[in-house]
Formats: C-alpha cells, structure tokens, sequence
C-alpha cells in the first residue's frame, strides 16, 4: 500500500509505518552537503569578522592621528554591511545546523503531523526564551562572585573576570555583627518549615483522603469552597489573620506563620486529586479484611500516595522556606531567614555584592529542592486539573 | 399548588433526613476531616467572613470597631484618587500577564513536551526556576538600575540607543512596563507544571487516531486533540494565573519603592498593605480586600465559563 501523508483510507496499523519513513537524502549524501554548507557559512563569518577588525584597527589609528580621516574606506555603510551580514551568516549557520542535527540523528523519531521548518522554529524560540529566563539566574550568580570593582564598571560585564567569594565572607561578618546571630534566623525557618510541612501533611492528607474516596453529604460542597480558596493570597487574608491571630494571642509567635500552612489549599487540593486515582476496590478489600478507616489510610493509602506527599512537602517547604512573616513577627530573635536576608538586602549601593550572595543563597534551596524531586511532582500534577 | 408546594417540602425533608442519616453512617469521615476543616475555617474562611464585617466599620486595632455602613466604599471610590491609580495598575498588569503568561505557560509545555526526556527535564526547571527562586527577582534592580552601571542602561549606551541613563525604576513612564517585563518572568509557575504533566499523560493513541483521520499540522492536533483532553489542566492553570496576575505586590514594593514615584507602581495589594500594615486603618483595607476579592471570584467565573467552550 501506497502510504501518503494525510490519505484518508490508510489502515490504523500503517500509522507507525509513516512514522518510521526514511529521510529522503541518504545519510551519506546528506552529511556531504551539509559540511560544505556549513563551511560556506563559516568562511562567511570569518571573512566579517576580519574586514570588520580591520575597520576597527583603521578607526583606532584616524583617532590616535596616525592616520587620515580619508583612509577609512567609504563611510558607516561599510560598517553596517559587514554586521548585518555576519550576523545573518551566524543565525542562518544555528538554524541550518539545527535542521541537520534533526534529519541526521532523529529521522526515526519524528512524529506525524511536524513540519520540520517548524520544528526548527519551535527549537529556536525555545533556545532564545530559555537563555532570556536563565539570563536573570546566573546575572545573579555571577554579580555575587564579582569584586567591587567589578560591580561598579563600565561596561558592566556579565561573567566575572576575577571570581572571588568575598561577598559570601562579607554576608558571614555583616550577619555575624546582628546581635541576633545568624544561626537564629536559620533555627527559625528551618522550625516553622519542618512544623508547619508536617502538620500540613498530615492533617491535609487525611482530609483528602474522605473527600476522594467517600461520598458523604456536604463533601462536594467542601471540596468547592477549598477550590475557590486557592484564590485567597495571604495577601488578601493579611489583615483578618493578623486580627485572628491577636484574638488567639499567637501575634510574634512563630504559630501565627505555621499554623495556616497546615491548611493550605493548594495541598489538599493536589492530594485530593490524585488520591482519586487510586482503584476504590483497594479500600473495599482492606474492609472486607476488617480494617479500620484509619488502619486504611496509614498503611494502604499513604504508601501509595508517595509521588503526592512528596509534591506536597515540597510546595509547603517553597512556601515556608520563603515566608517572611513580617506582619506577625516582630522580635529580632523570631525573625525568619528571608526576612534577615532582606533586611540585608536593603542596605543599598553598598552592599550590592552581599545582597547579591543573599539572593543566591535564598534562590538556590528551593530550586535544588525542586530539582531533586521533580520527577515526582511531575506525576502528581498530571492529576491537578479540575474537572467540571 | 399547594399540594404540589407540600410535596416540594416533603420531598426536601425526606432529602435531608436521608443525607442526616447518611452523616451518621459515615461519621468517621467528618472525623477524617474535622482537624483541616477548623483550621481551613479559622485561617481562610474566617478571614473572608471578619474582613467582609470590618469593611463596613470604622476599625483602627486600639478603639473597638465603630459600624459607618459604606462609608469606607464611598470614600474608596468617590475619594480616594489613589485607589483608582492603584484598580488602573492592578487591571493593566492583570490583563497583560495574567492571559500572556497562561498562554505562555502552556505553549511552552507543549513545545518542550516532545523533547526527549532530559531536555525536557531540564527545560522543566529552566522554565519554572524563576517562579519558585524565592525573591531573586530583585536582581532586575541591578539589571534596570537608574545610573550608567545598570545593566541594561549600558548595553543600550554602548549600542547607541540612548544617550543618557534611563531611570528605568524611577520614571513613571517606564516602570510598568518593567514590572510586566519581570511578572512575565516569573508567571510560569504551578500551572506550567500542570500543564507539562498534563502533556505527558494525552493518550498517544489519539494522536495516531487523529493522524488517519487526516489532521495535517501541529496547530490542527493542537485544536482538535490536545487542547480537548488538557482542559481540566487549562481550568486548574487559569485559577492559578487569576491569583497570581491580581496579587501583584512583591515585585512593585520591591523594584519600584514603596510608595513608588507618582504611586505608578501602586497596586491594589499595596495600597491594602498601605492602610492595613502602615497606616492600621483595618476597616478601609477591609474594604480594599473585599473589593478585589470579589474581582477576583468574578474574574474566576467568567474565565471558568469561557474556557469550558475550547475545543468542543
């Protein structure tokens, strides 16, 4: 059978077939062609970039007076010419570069249905997107290696040429001058974010798990108005907490961070969601074996639920990691971590290197966090969605 | 009619000593959830409720509430010149990030879903790095900086564009845009998860299925296929959009001043945080907080209904 691409009458098995067609070019032909292309657009940079060193060095001479004005040949279009056209050289080299790499590593894996210029287009966009959202991370990273004197030049430079880690033993002395020392403000965070991450799993989890598995009355109405509250920022539920918590006289007092994370929307919500996934004839069988409901929930349903638990400490641990509290603490000795560091970060021009380390240092823990367990997460979202 | 009203009645007290006598049976679930639902009531629930009753008084923390009605809504509308710079802000960088970083986030789940499997991972963390990078942020100071030593004021120096420093930060003109800039940034956040891992889970047999019945490009399959089975995600990834493009504070307090010049970076948040944490008027940021958490339910709603619609 003749397979064409988008013929109707093709056979459903036939599908994996096309995918699996062979490039048109062979590969030898193929990788001829596309070297002396390459090499094209290579001497083509090369050939810019001499004339436009050239131009420079003549530039630099009419200007040290060595030599005439009516040396430089023609004028500024010259100039522009050579940019314009090396610059047209590189990106033409990336994207031709991009389209043999995928016709001659991945012709078997191409999918139906892609065009190739667009797949090309799609890797472009990706690659320029991706370095401008990393662009600002290591900004950060390099500017916290940099000496003063690099901080402050012009031109500013993006790398270091002089890595040092004087702004890390800075932060270390201007945090060890606090009469507050700095393993407090560490003490603290570390506290309210394990105490308040257990509490949250817990007492979250065994919700979720009533409202997956049972159909009590007022259970969907629950589950709704735990869904409009992910709305609710603590921005919006600052000032009646703030009020709440002095009523419960719990103001500058570590609970008034924790214990509101224990009820945290977001983590039921997930746990709730994937928890339907699990086949309710697991939770019939423990019955009929004459387990209880907690016996059920602590040793069938929290095993399976891992990828879940996991997701859940960990947005609860970003959440608390980051918290600063500065609404409800007010002793120095009580202050979290990022609070400290914030306050550091608000020393201005002059600590611009520390303030630099502060944020690498607070950036980097939920990130690594995520990192190591992102696999999990990812497994628990695929059930986030809300169903109608 | 009033037989048919009796039945009515009957038929819902039958509903509900059915549902009362279905609690008792299951007792122990409301047990199961007794520990979250009080701590979700007092921290969420209760907060909604008191900041809704303090918006009508007159409440400073030191003298008892004083009831004045709508006293504080007359003054946040008719009088207060501020808040209305601040609605302006918060809709601008609402309807700006708020739908460009939803689509963002889901047209970058969707291109990074076909790469194999540790660039993707990869791209996973590049992309949502930002959100999650507590307030690294700030960095954009240096970036944006006013004098000759910003980052971006110098390239564009070197380059030509401008010949003086442009105070990025300090220039009504130019801090929104600035702050959207650096919002966008950071708008891939738990959505984009969602939506990556929603991707993940498409049945591969419906691409098959929609490729014999003859879908010829990505957009098509994207259309037909894809969006149809993402749209729990989409509904569960807009609730979040909506809360993260109308909770705008950090970023304004922290790169344009608090209060910034001409209050052009003031949102609704900071204004609320203005009179509640600096001035202690509790009532009228009660009134603050009412008024934007009913845009947001209302913003909800509409966006719920509209993305119900995609596909089908």
């Amino acid at each position: 059978m003749s397979a064409k691409y988008g013929n109707k009458s093709i056979m459903p098995a036939d599908a994996a077939v096309i995918i699996e067609q062979p490039a048109k070019m062979s590969k030898g032909r193929f990788a001829v062609v596309a070297l002396i292309v390459s090499a094209l657009l290579a001497a083509v940079i090369v050939f810019t970039g001499l004339r436009l060193n050239l131009l420079d060095s003549l530039a630099l001479q009419v200007e040290e007076g060595t030599l005439a004005q009516e040396a430089l040949p023609g004028d500024a279009a010259y100039l522009v010419f050579y940019k314009v056209g090396r610059a047209l050289a590189i990106a033409a080299l990336a994207i031709f570069l991009c389209y043999a790499l995928i016709r001659l590593i991945d012709p078997k894996r191409r999918r139906p249905n892609r065009s190739i210029w667009g797949d090309i287009g799609v890797y472009v966009l990706l690659t320029i997107v991706a370095v401008a959202m990393v662009f600002p991370l290591v900004f950060s990273v390099a500017s916290s290696l940099k000496p003063l004197d690099e901080l402050f030049r012009f031109p500013p430079r993006v790398f270091p040429s002089h890595v040092t880690l004087d702004n890390y033993s800075d932060l270390f002395v201007t945090m060890g001058q606090s009469w507050v020392p700095f393993s407090r403000y560490l003490v603290n965070t570390v506290l309210i974010t394990f105490l308040g991450t257990a509490g949250h799993l817990v007492v979250a989890s065994m919700a979720a798990f009533v409202l997956a598995k049972y159909d009590f009355p007022g259970s969907k109405a629950f589950f709704s108005i735990v869904v409009t509250a992910l709305m609710f920022s603590g921005y919006v539920t600052g000032i009646p907490n703030y009020i709440i918590m002095s009523r419960l006289r719990m103001i500058d007092t570590h609970w008034a961070v924790i214990l509101p994370a224990f009820a945290a929307p977001i983590g039921l919500f997930l746990m709730k969601q994937f928890m339907e996934g699990i086949p309710t004839a697991l939770i019939e069988a423990a019955h009929i074996d004459g387990a209880g409901e907690f016996r059920i929930f602590w040793t069938i349903i929290m095993p399976v639920v891992k990828p879940a638990w996991l997701t859940m400490i960990i947005f609860s641990v970003q959440g608390l990691w980051n918290a600063n509290g500065a609404t409800v603490i007010y002793s120095e000795s009580k202050k979290t971590l990022v609070y400290a560091l914030q306050q550091i970060q608000a020393g201005g021009i002059a600590r611009t290197g520390q303030a630099a380390a502060v944020t690498v240092i607070v950036m980097l823990v939920p990130i690594a966090i995520f990192i190591a367990s992102q696999n999990q997460i990812l497994e628990t979202m695929a059930s986030s969605g809300l169903k109608d | 009619m009033k037989s048919t009203l009796g039945k009515y009645v009957k038929l819902k007290q039958d509903n509900f000593r059915y549902g009362v006598e279905k609690a008792k049976r299951m007792k122990v679930c409301y047990l199961f959830l007794l520990p979250y639902a009080i701590l979700f009531f007092a921290f969420y629930i209760l907060p909604i409720i008191t900041s809704i009753y303090y918006s009508f008084t007159y409440y400073n923390i030191l003298e008892p509430p004083k009831f004045i009605g709508l006293q504080n809504y007359i003054n946040l509308i008719l009088q207060d010149q501020v808040f209305l710079t601040a609605v302006k802000n918060t809709f601008v960088i609402a309807v700006i990030t708020g739908p460009i970083g939803y689509i963002l986030s889901f047209l970058f789940a969707w291109f990074i879903n076909e790469l194999p499997r540790w660039l993707r991972t990869l791209a996973v963390v590049v992309f949502y790095a930002p959100s999650i990078a507590a307030n690294a942020f700030v960095i954009f100071l240096y970036i944006f900086r006013g004098d000759v030593y910003g980052y971006l004021n110098s390239f564009l120096m070197q380059f030509g564009f401008i010949d003086a420093p442009v105070l990025w930060l300090t220039d009504p003109k130019t801090i929104m845009p600035v702050l959207i800039v650096v919002i966008l940034w950071m708008s891939m956040g738990t959505g984009f998860l969602s939506f990556v891992a929603g991707l993940q889970g498409v049945d591969k047999k419906m691409y098959e299925a929609g490729y014999v019945d003859g879908i010829r490009n990505r957009w098509q399959e994207l259309y037909y296929i894809t969006l149809p089975s993402m749209k729990p995600m989409l509904l569960f990834g807009a609730v979040m959009s909506i809360t993260q493009a109308f909770n705008v504070c950090d970023v304004p307090r922290a790169l344009a001043g608090y209060p910034s010049t001409d209050y052009a970076a003031r949102t609704i948040v900071t204004h609320l945080f203005d009179y509640g944490f600096s001035r202690f008027e509790m009532g009228y940021a009660s009134s603050i907080a009412t008024v934007l958490f009913l845009v947001m339910i209302l913003c909800n709603k509409a966006i719920q209904s509209m993305l119900r619609k995609v596909g089908t």
